[in-house]
């Protein structure tokens, strides 16, 4: 993964923001790595019960301490509202914590939000045809697109991959995001977020690495049943 | 009518039941429409209890054979209610423990340059 971007744009106005459970093994590289292109980075330890804390601290990142483990949606709320008081935030990105998301993805998709007339992007699985070394594993690619596919809101904002985990966005965006649910189901929130409140959406195509690290630790496939229930009843509350 | 043991029993239950709802005004914070509607379930507790032929009348009425039966499927219906309104209550208690969880966080960032002596001990 090289850092290396040929004009080496000014990320100073960016905000990474990692929310952090249990990743201790991996958290401390993922945070250097990023680091050499992104200055700013937060990352949220949600309540770990291994040493990312110490992890997060050591790789050079502002750490946020949830007290108590809330869950994923939770931390990224936690991290946008330390990261939009920042001074000079104008452009926050959602990055998994479990090395999974490339930073060149993310140059890519915050040098897009800068010219391009959008609030939000999303990065997807699905954008192009599918390619040669795909490593989306196809019971992932099944479920995901069923998710989709049962989602209005999310066909017809021509969103192929709600559940990526991958999101750049401005201050707009980052000012009126709430999150309220804490667990997985936040992506399907952010979807029905983005069509009530009218935030321009746009998708990028990006690479996700299965390591076995994340694979093993990856959302399970009851997790999609809970997704799926909470966006039918929860999201009425 | 001559009143048997069991009748005596639901009605002392029922009514003590409806006593601590209707005077505990500080945890029973319903909004105006279930504490009608628990007046309402009350009643026809009591009216069940005390004339129990009635309620077989109304099972009849709406195609059920026993009122016994009919009083399973109120229960049953009652049950999901309950169910449904706990777990709201539920979440709407949850998502208020995560703004206090993150207003607490949010007070003690730990920034990059400083030492990480603040930062809670992992191996709690």
């Amino acid at each position: 993964m090289e850092p290396s971007h040929p004009d080496r744009p000014d990320f100073r106005d960016t905000w990474l923001i990692i929310p952090c459970y249990n990743e201790g093994q991996v958290i401390q590289e993922v945070i250097e790595n990023a680091r050499q292109t992104f200055p700013n980075i937060v990352a949220v330890n949600d309540g770990s019960a291994d040493d990312s804390a110490a992890r997060i601290h050591a790789g050079g990142a502002h750490l946020v301490n949830h007290p108590v483990n809330l869950g994923q949606g939770a931390g990224i709320q936690t991290g946008v509202e330390y990261a939009r008081a920042q001074p000079g935030a104008q452009y926050f990105v959602t990055f998994d914590a479990d090395g999974q998301h490339q930073v060149k993805d993310v140059v890519r998709m915050v040098s897009r939000l800068r010219e391009e007339p959008v609030d939000i992007i999303v990065g997807t699985r699905f954008g192009r045809p599918r390619a040669e070394n795909d490593q989306v594993p196809w019971i992932k690619r099944v479920v995901l697109k069923t998710v989709v596919f049962l989602s209005p809101t999310t066909r017809r904002l021509g969103l192929s991959d709600a559940h990526n985990g991958l999101r750049v966005f401005n201050k707009k965006v980052a000012d009126e995001m709430n999150i309220r649910m804490n667990g997985m189901s936040h992506a399907s929130e952010l979807v029905s977020m983005i069509a009530d409140r009218g935030w321009r959406v746009a998708e990028e195509p990006v690479d996700i690495l299965y390591t076995e690290y994340s694979m093993s630790k990856g959302q399970s496939l009851i997790n999609g049943v809970n997704i799926l229930a909470d966006g039918l009843l929860a999201r009425r509350l | 009518m001559i009143g048997t043991i069991v009748q005596f029993l639901l009605l002392a239950a029922t009514l003590v039941l409806a006593f601590y709802f209707l005077t505990n005004r500080r945890k029973a914070r319903a909004k105006a429409g279930v504490k009608l509607g628990f007046v309402v379930f009350i009643v026809a507790a009591v009216w069940a209890v005390l004339r129990p032929d009635d309620l077989t009348v109304l099972a009849n009425w709406i195609g059920v054979d026993r009122g016994t039966d009919l009083l399973l499927y109120v229960l049953v219906i009652a049950f999901m209610f309950t169910t449904m309104s706990t777990w709201i209550r539920f979440r709407e208690q949850e998502l208020r423990y995560a703004r206090l969880a993150r207003a607490v966080a949010l007070q003690s960032p730990v920034l990059p340059a400083t030492s990480l002596i603040d930062a809670p001990d992992p191996e709690r």
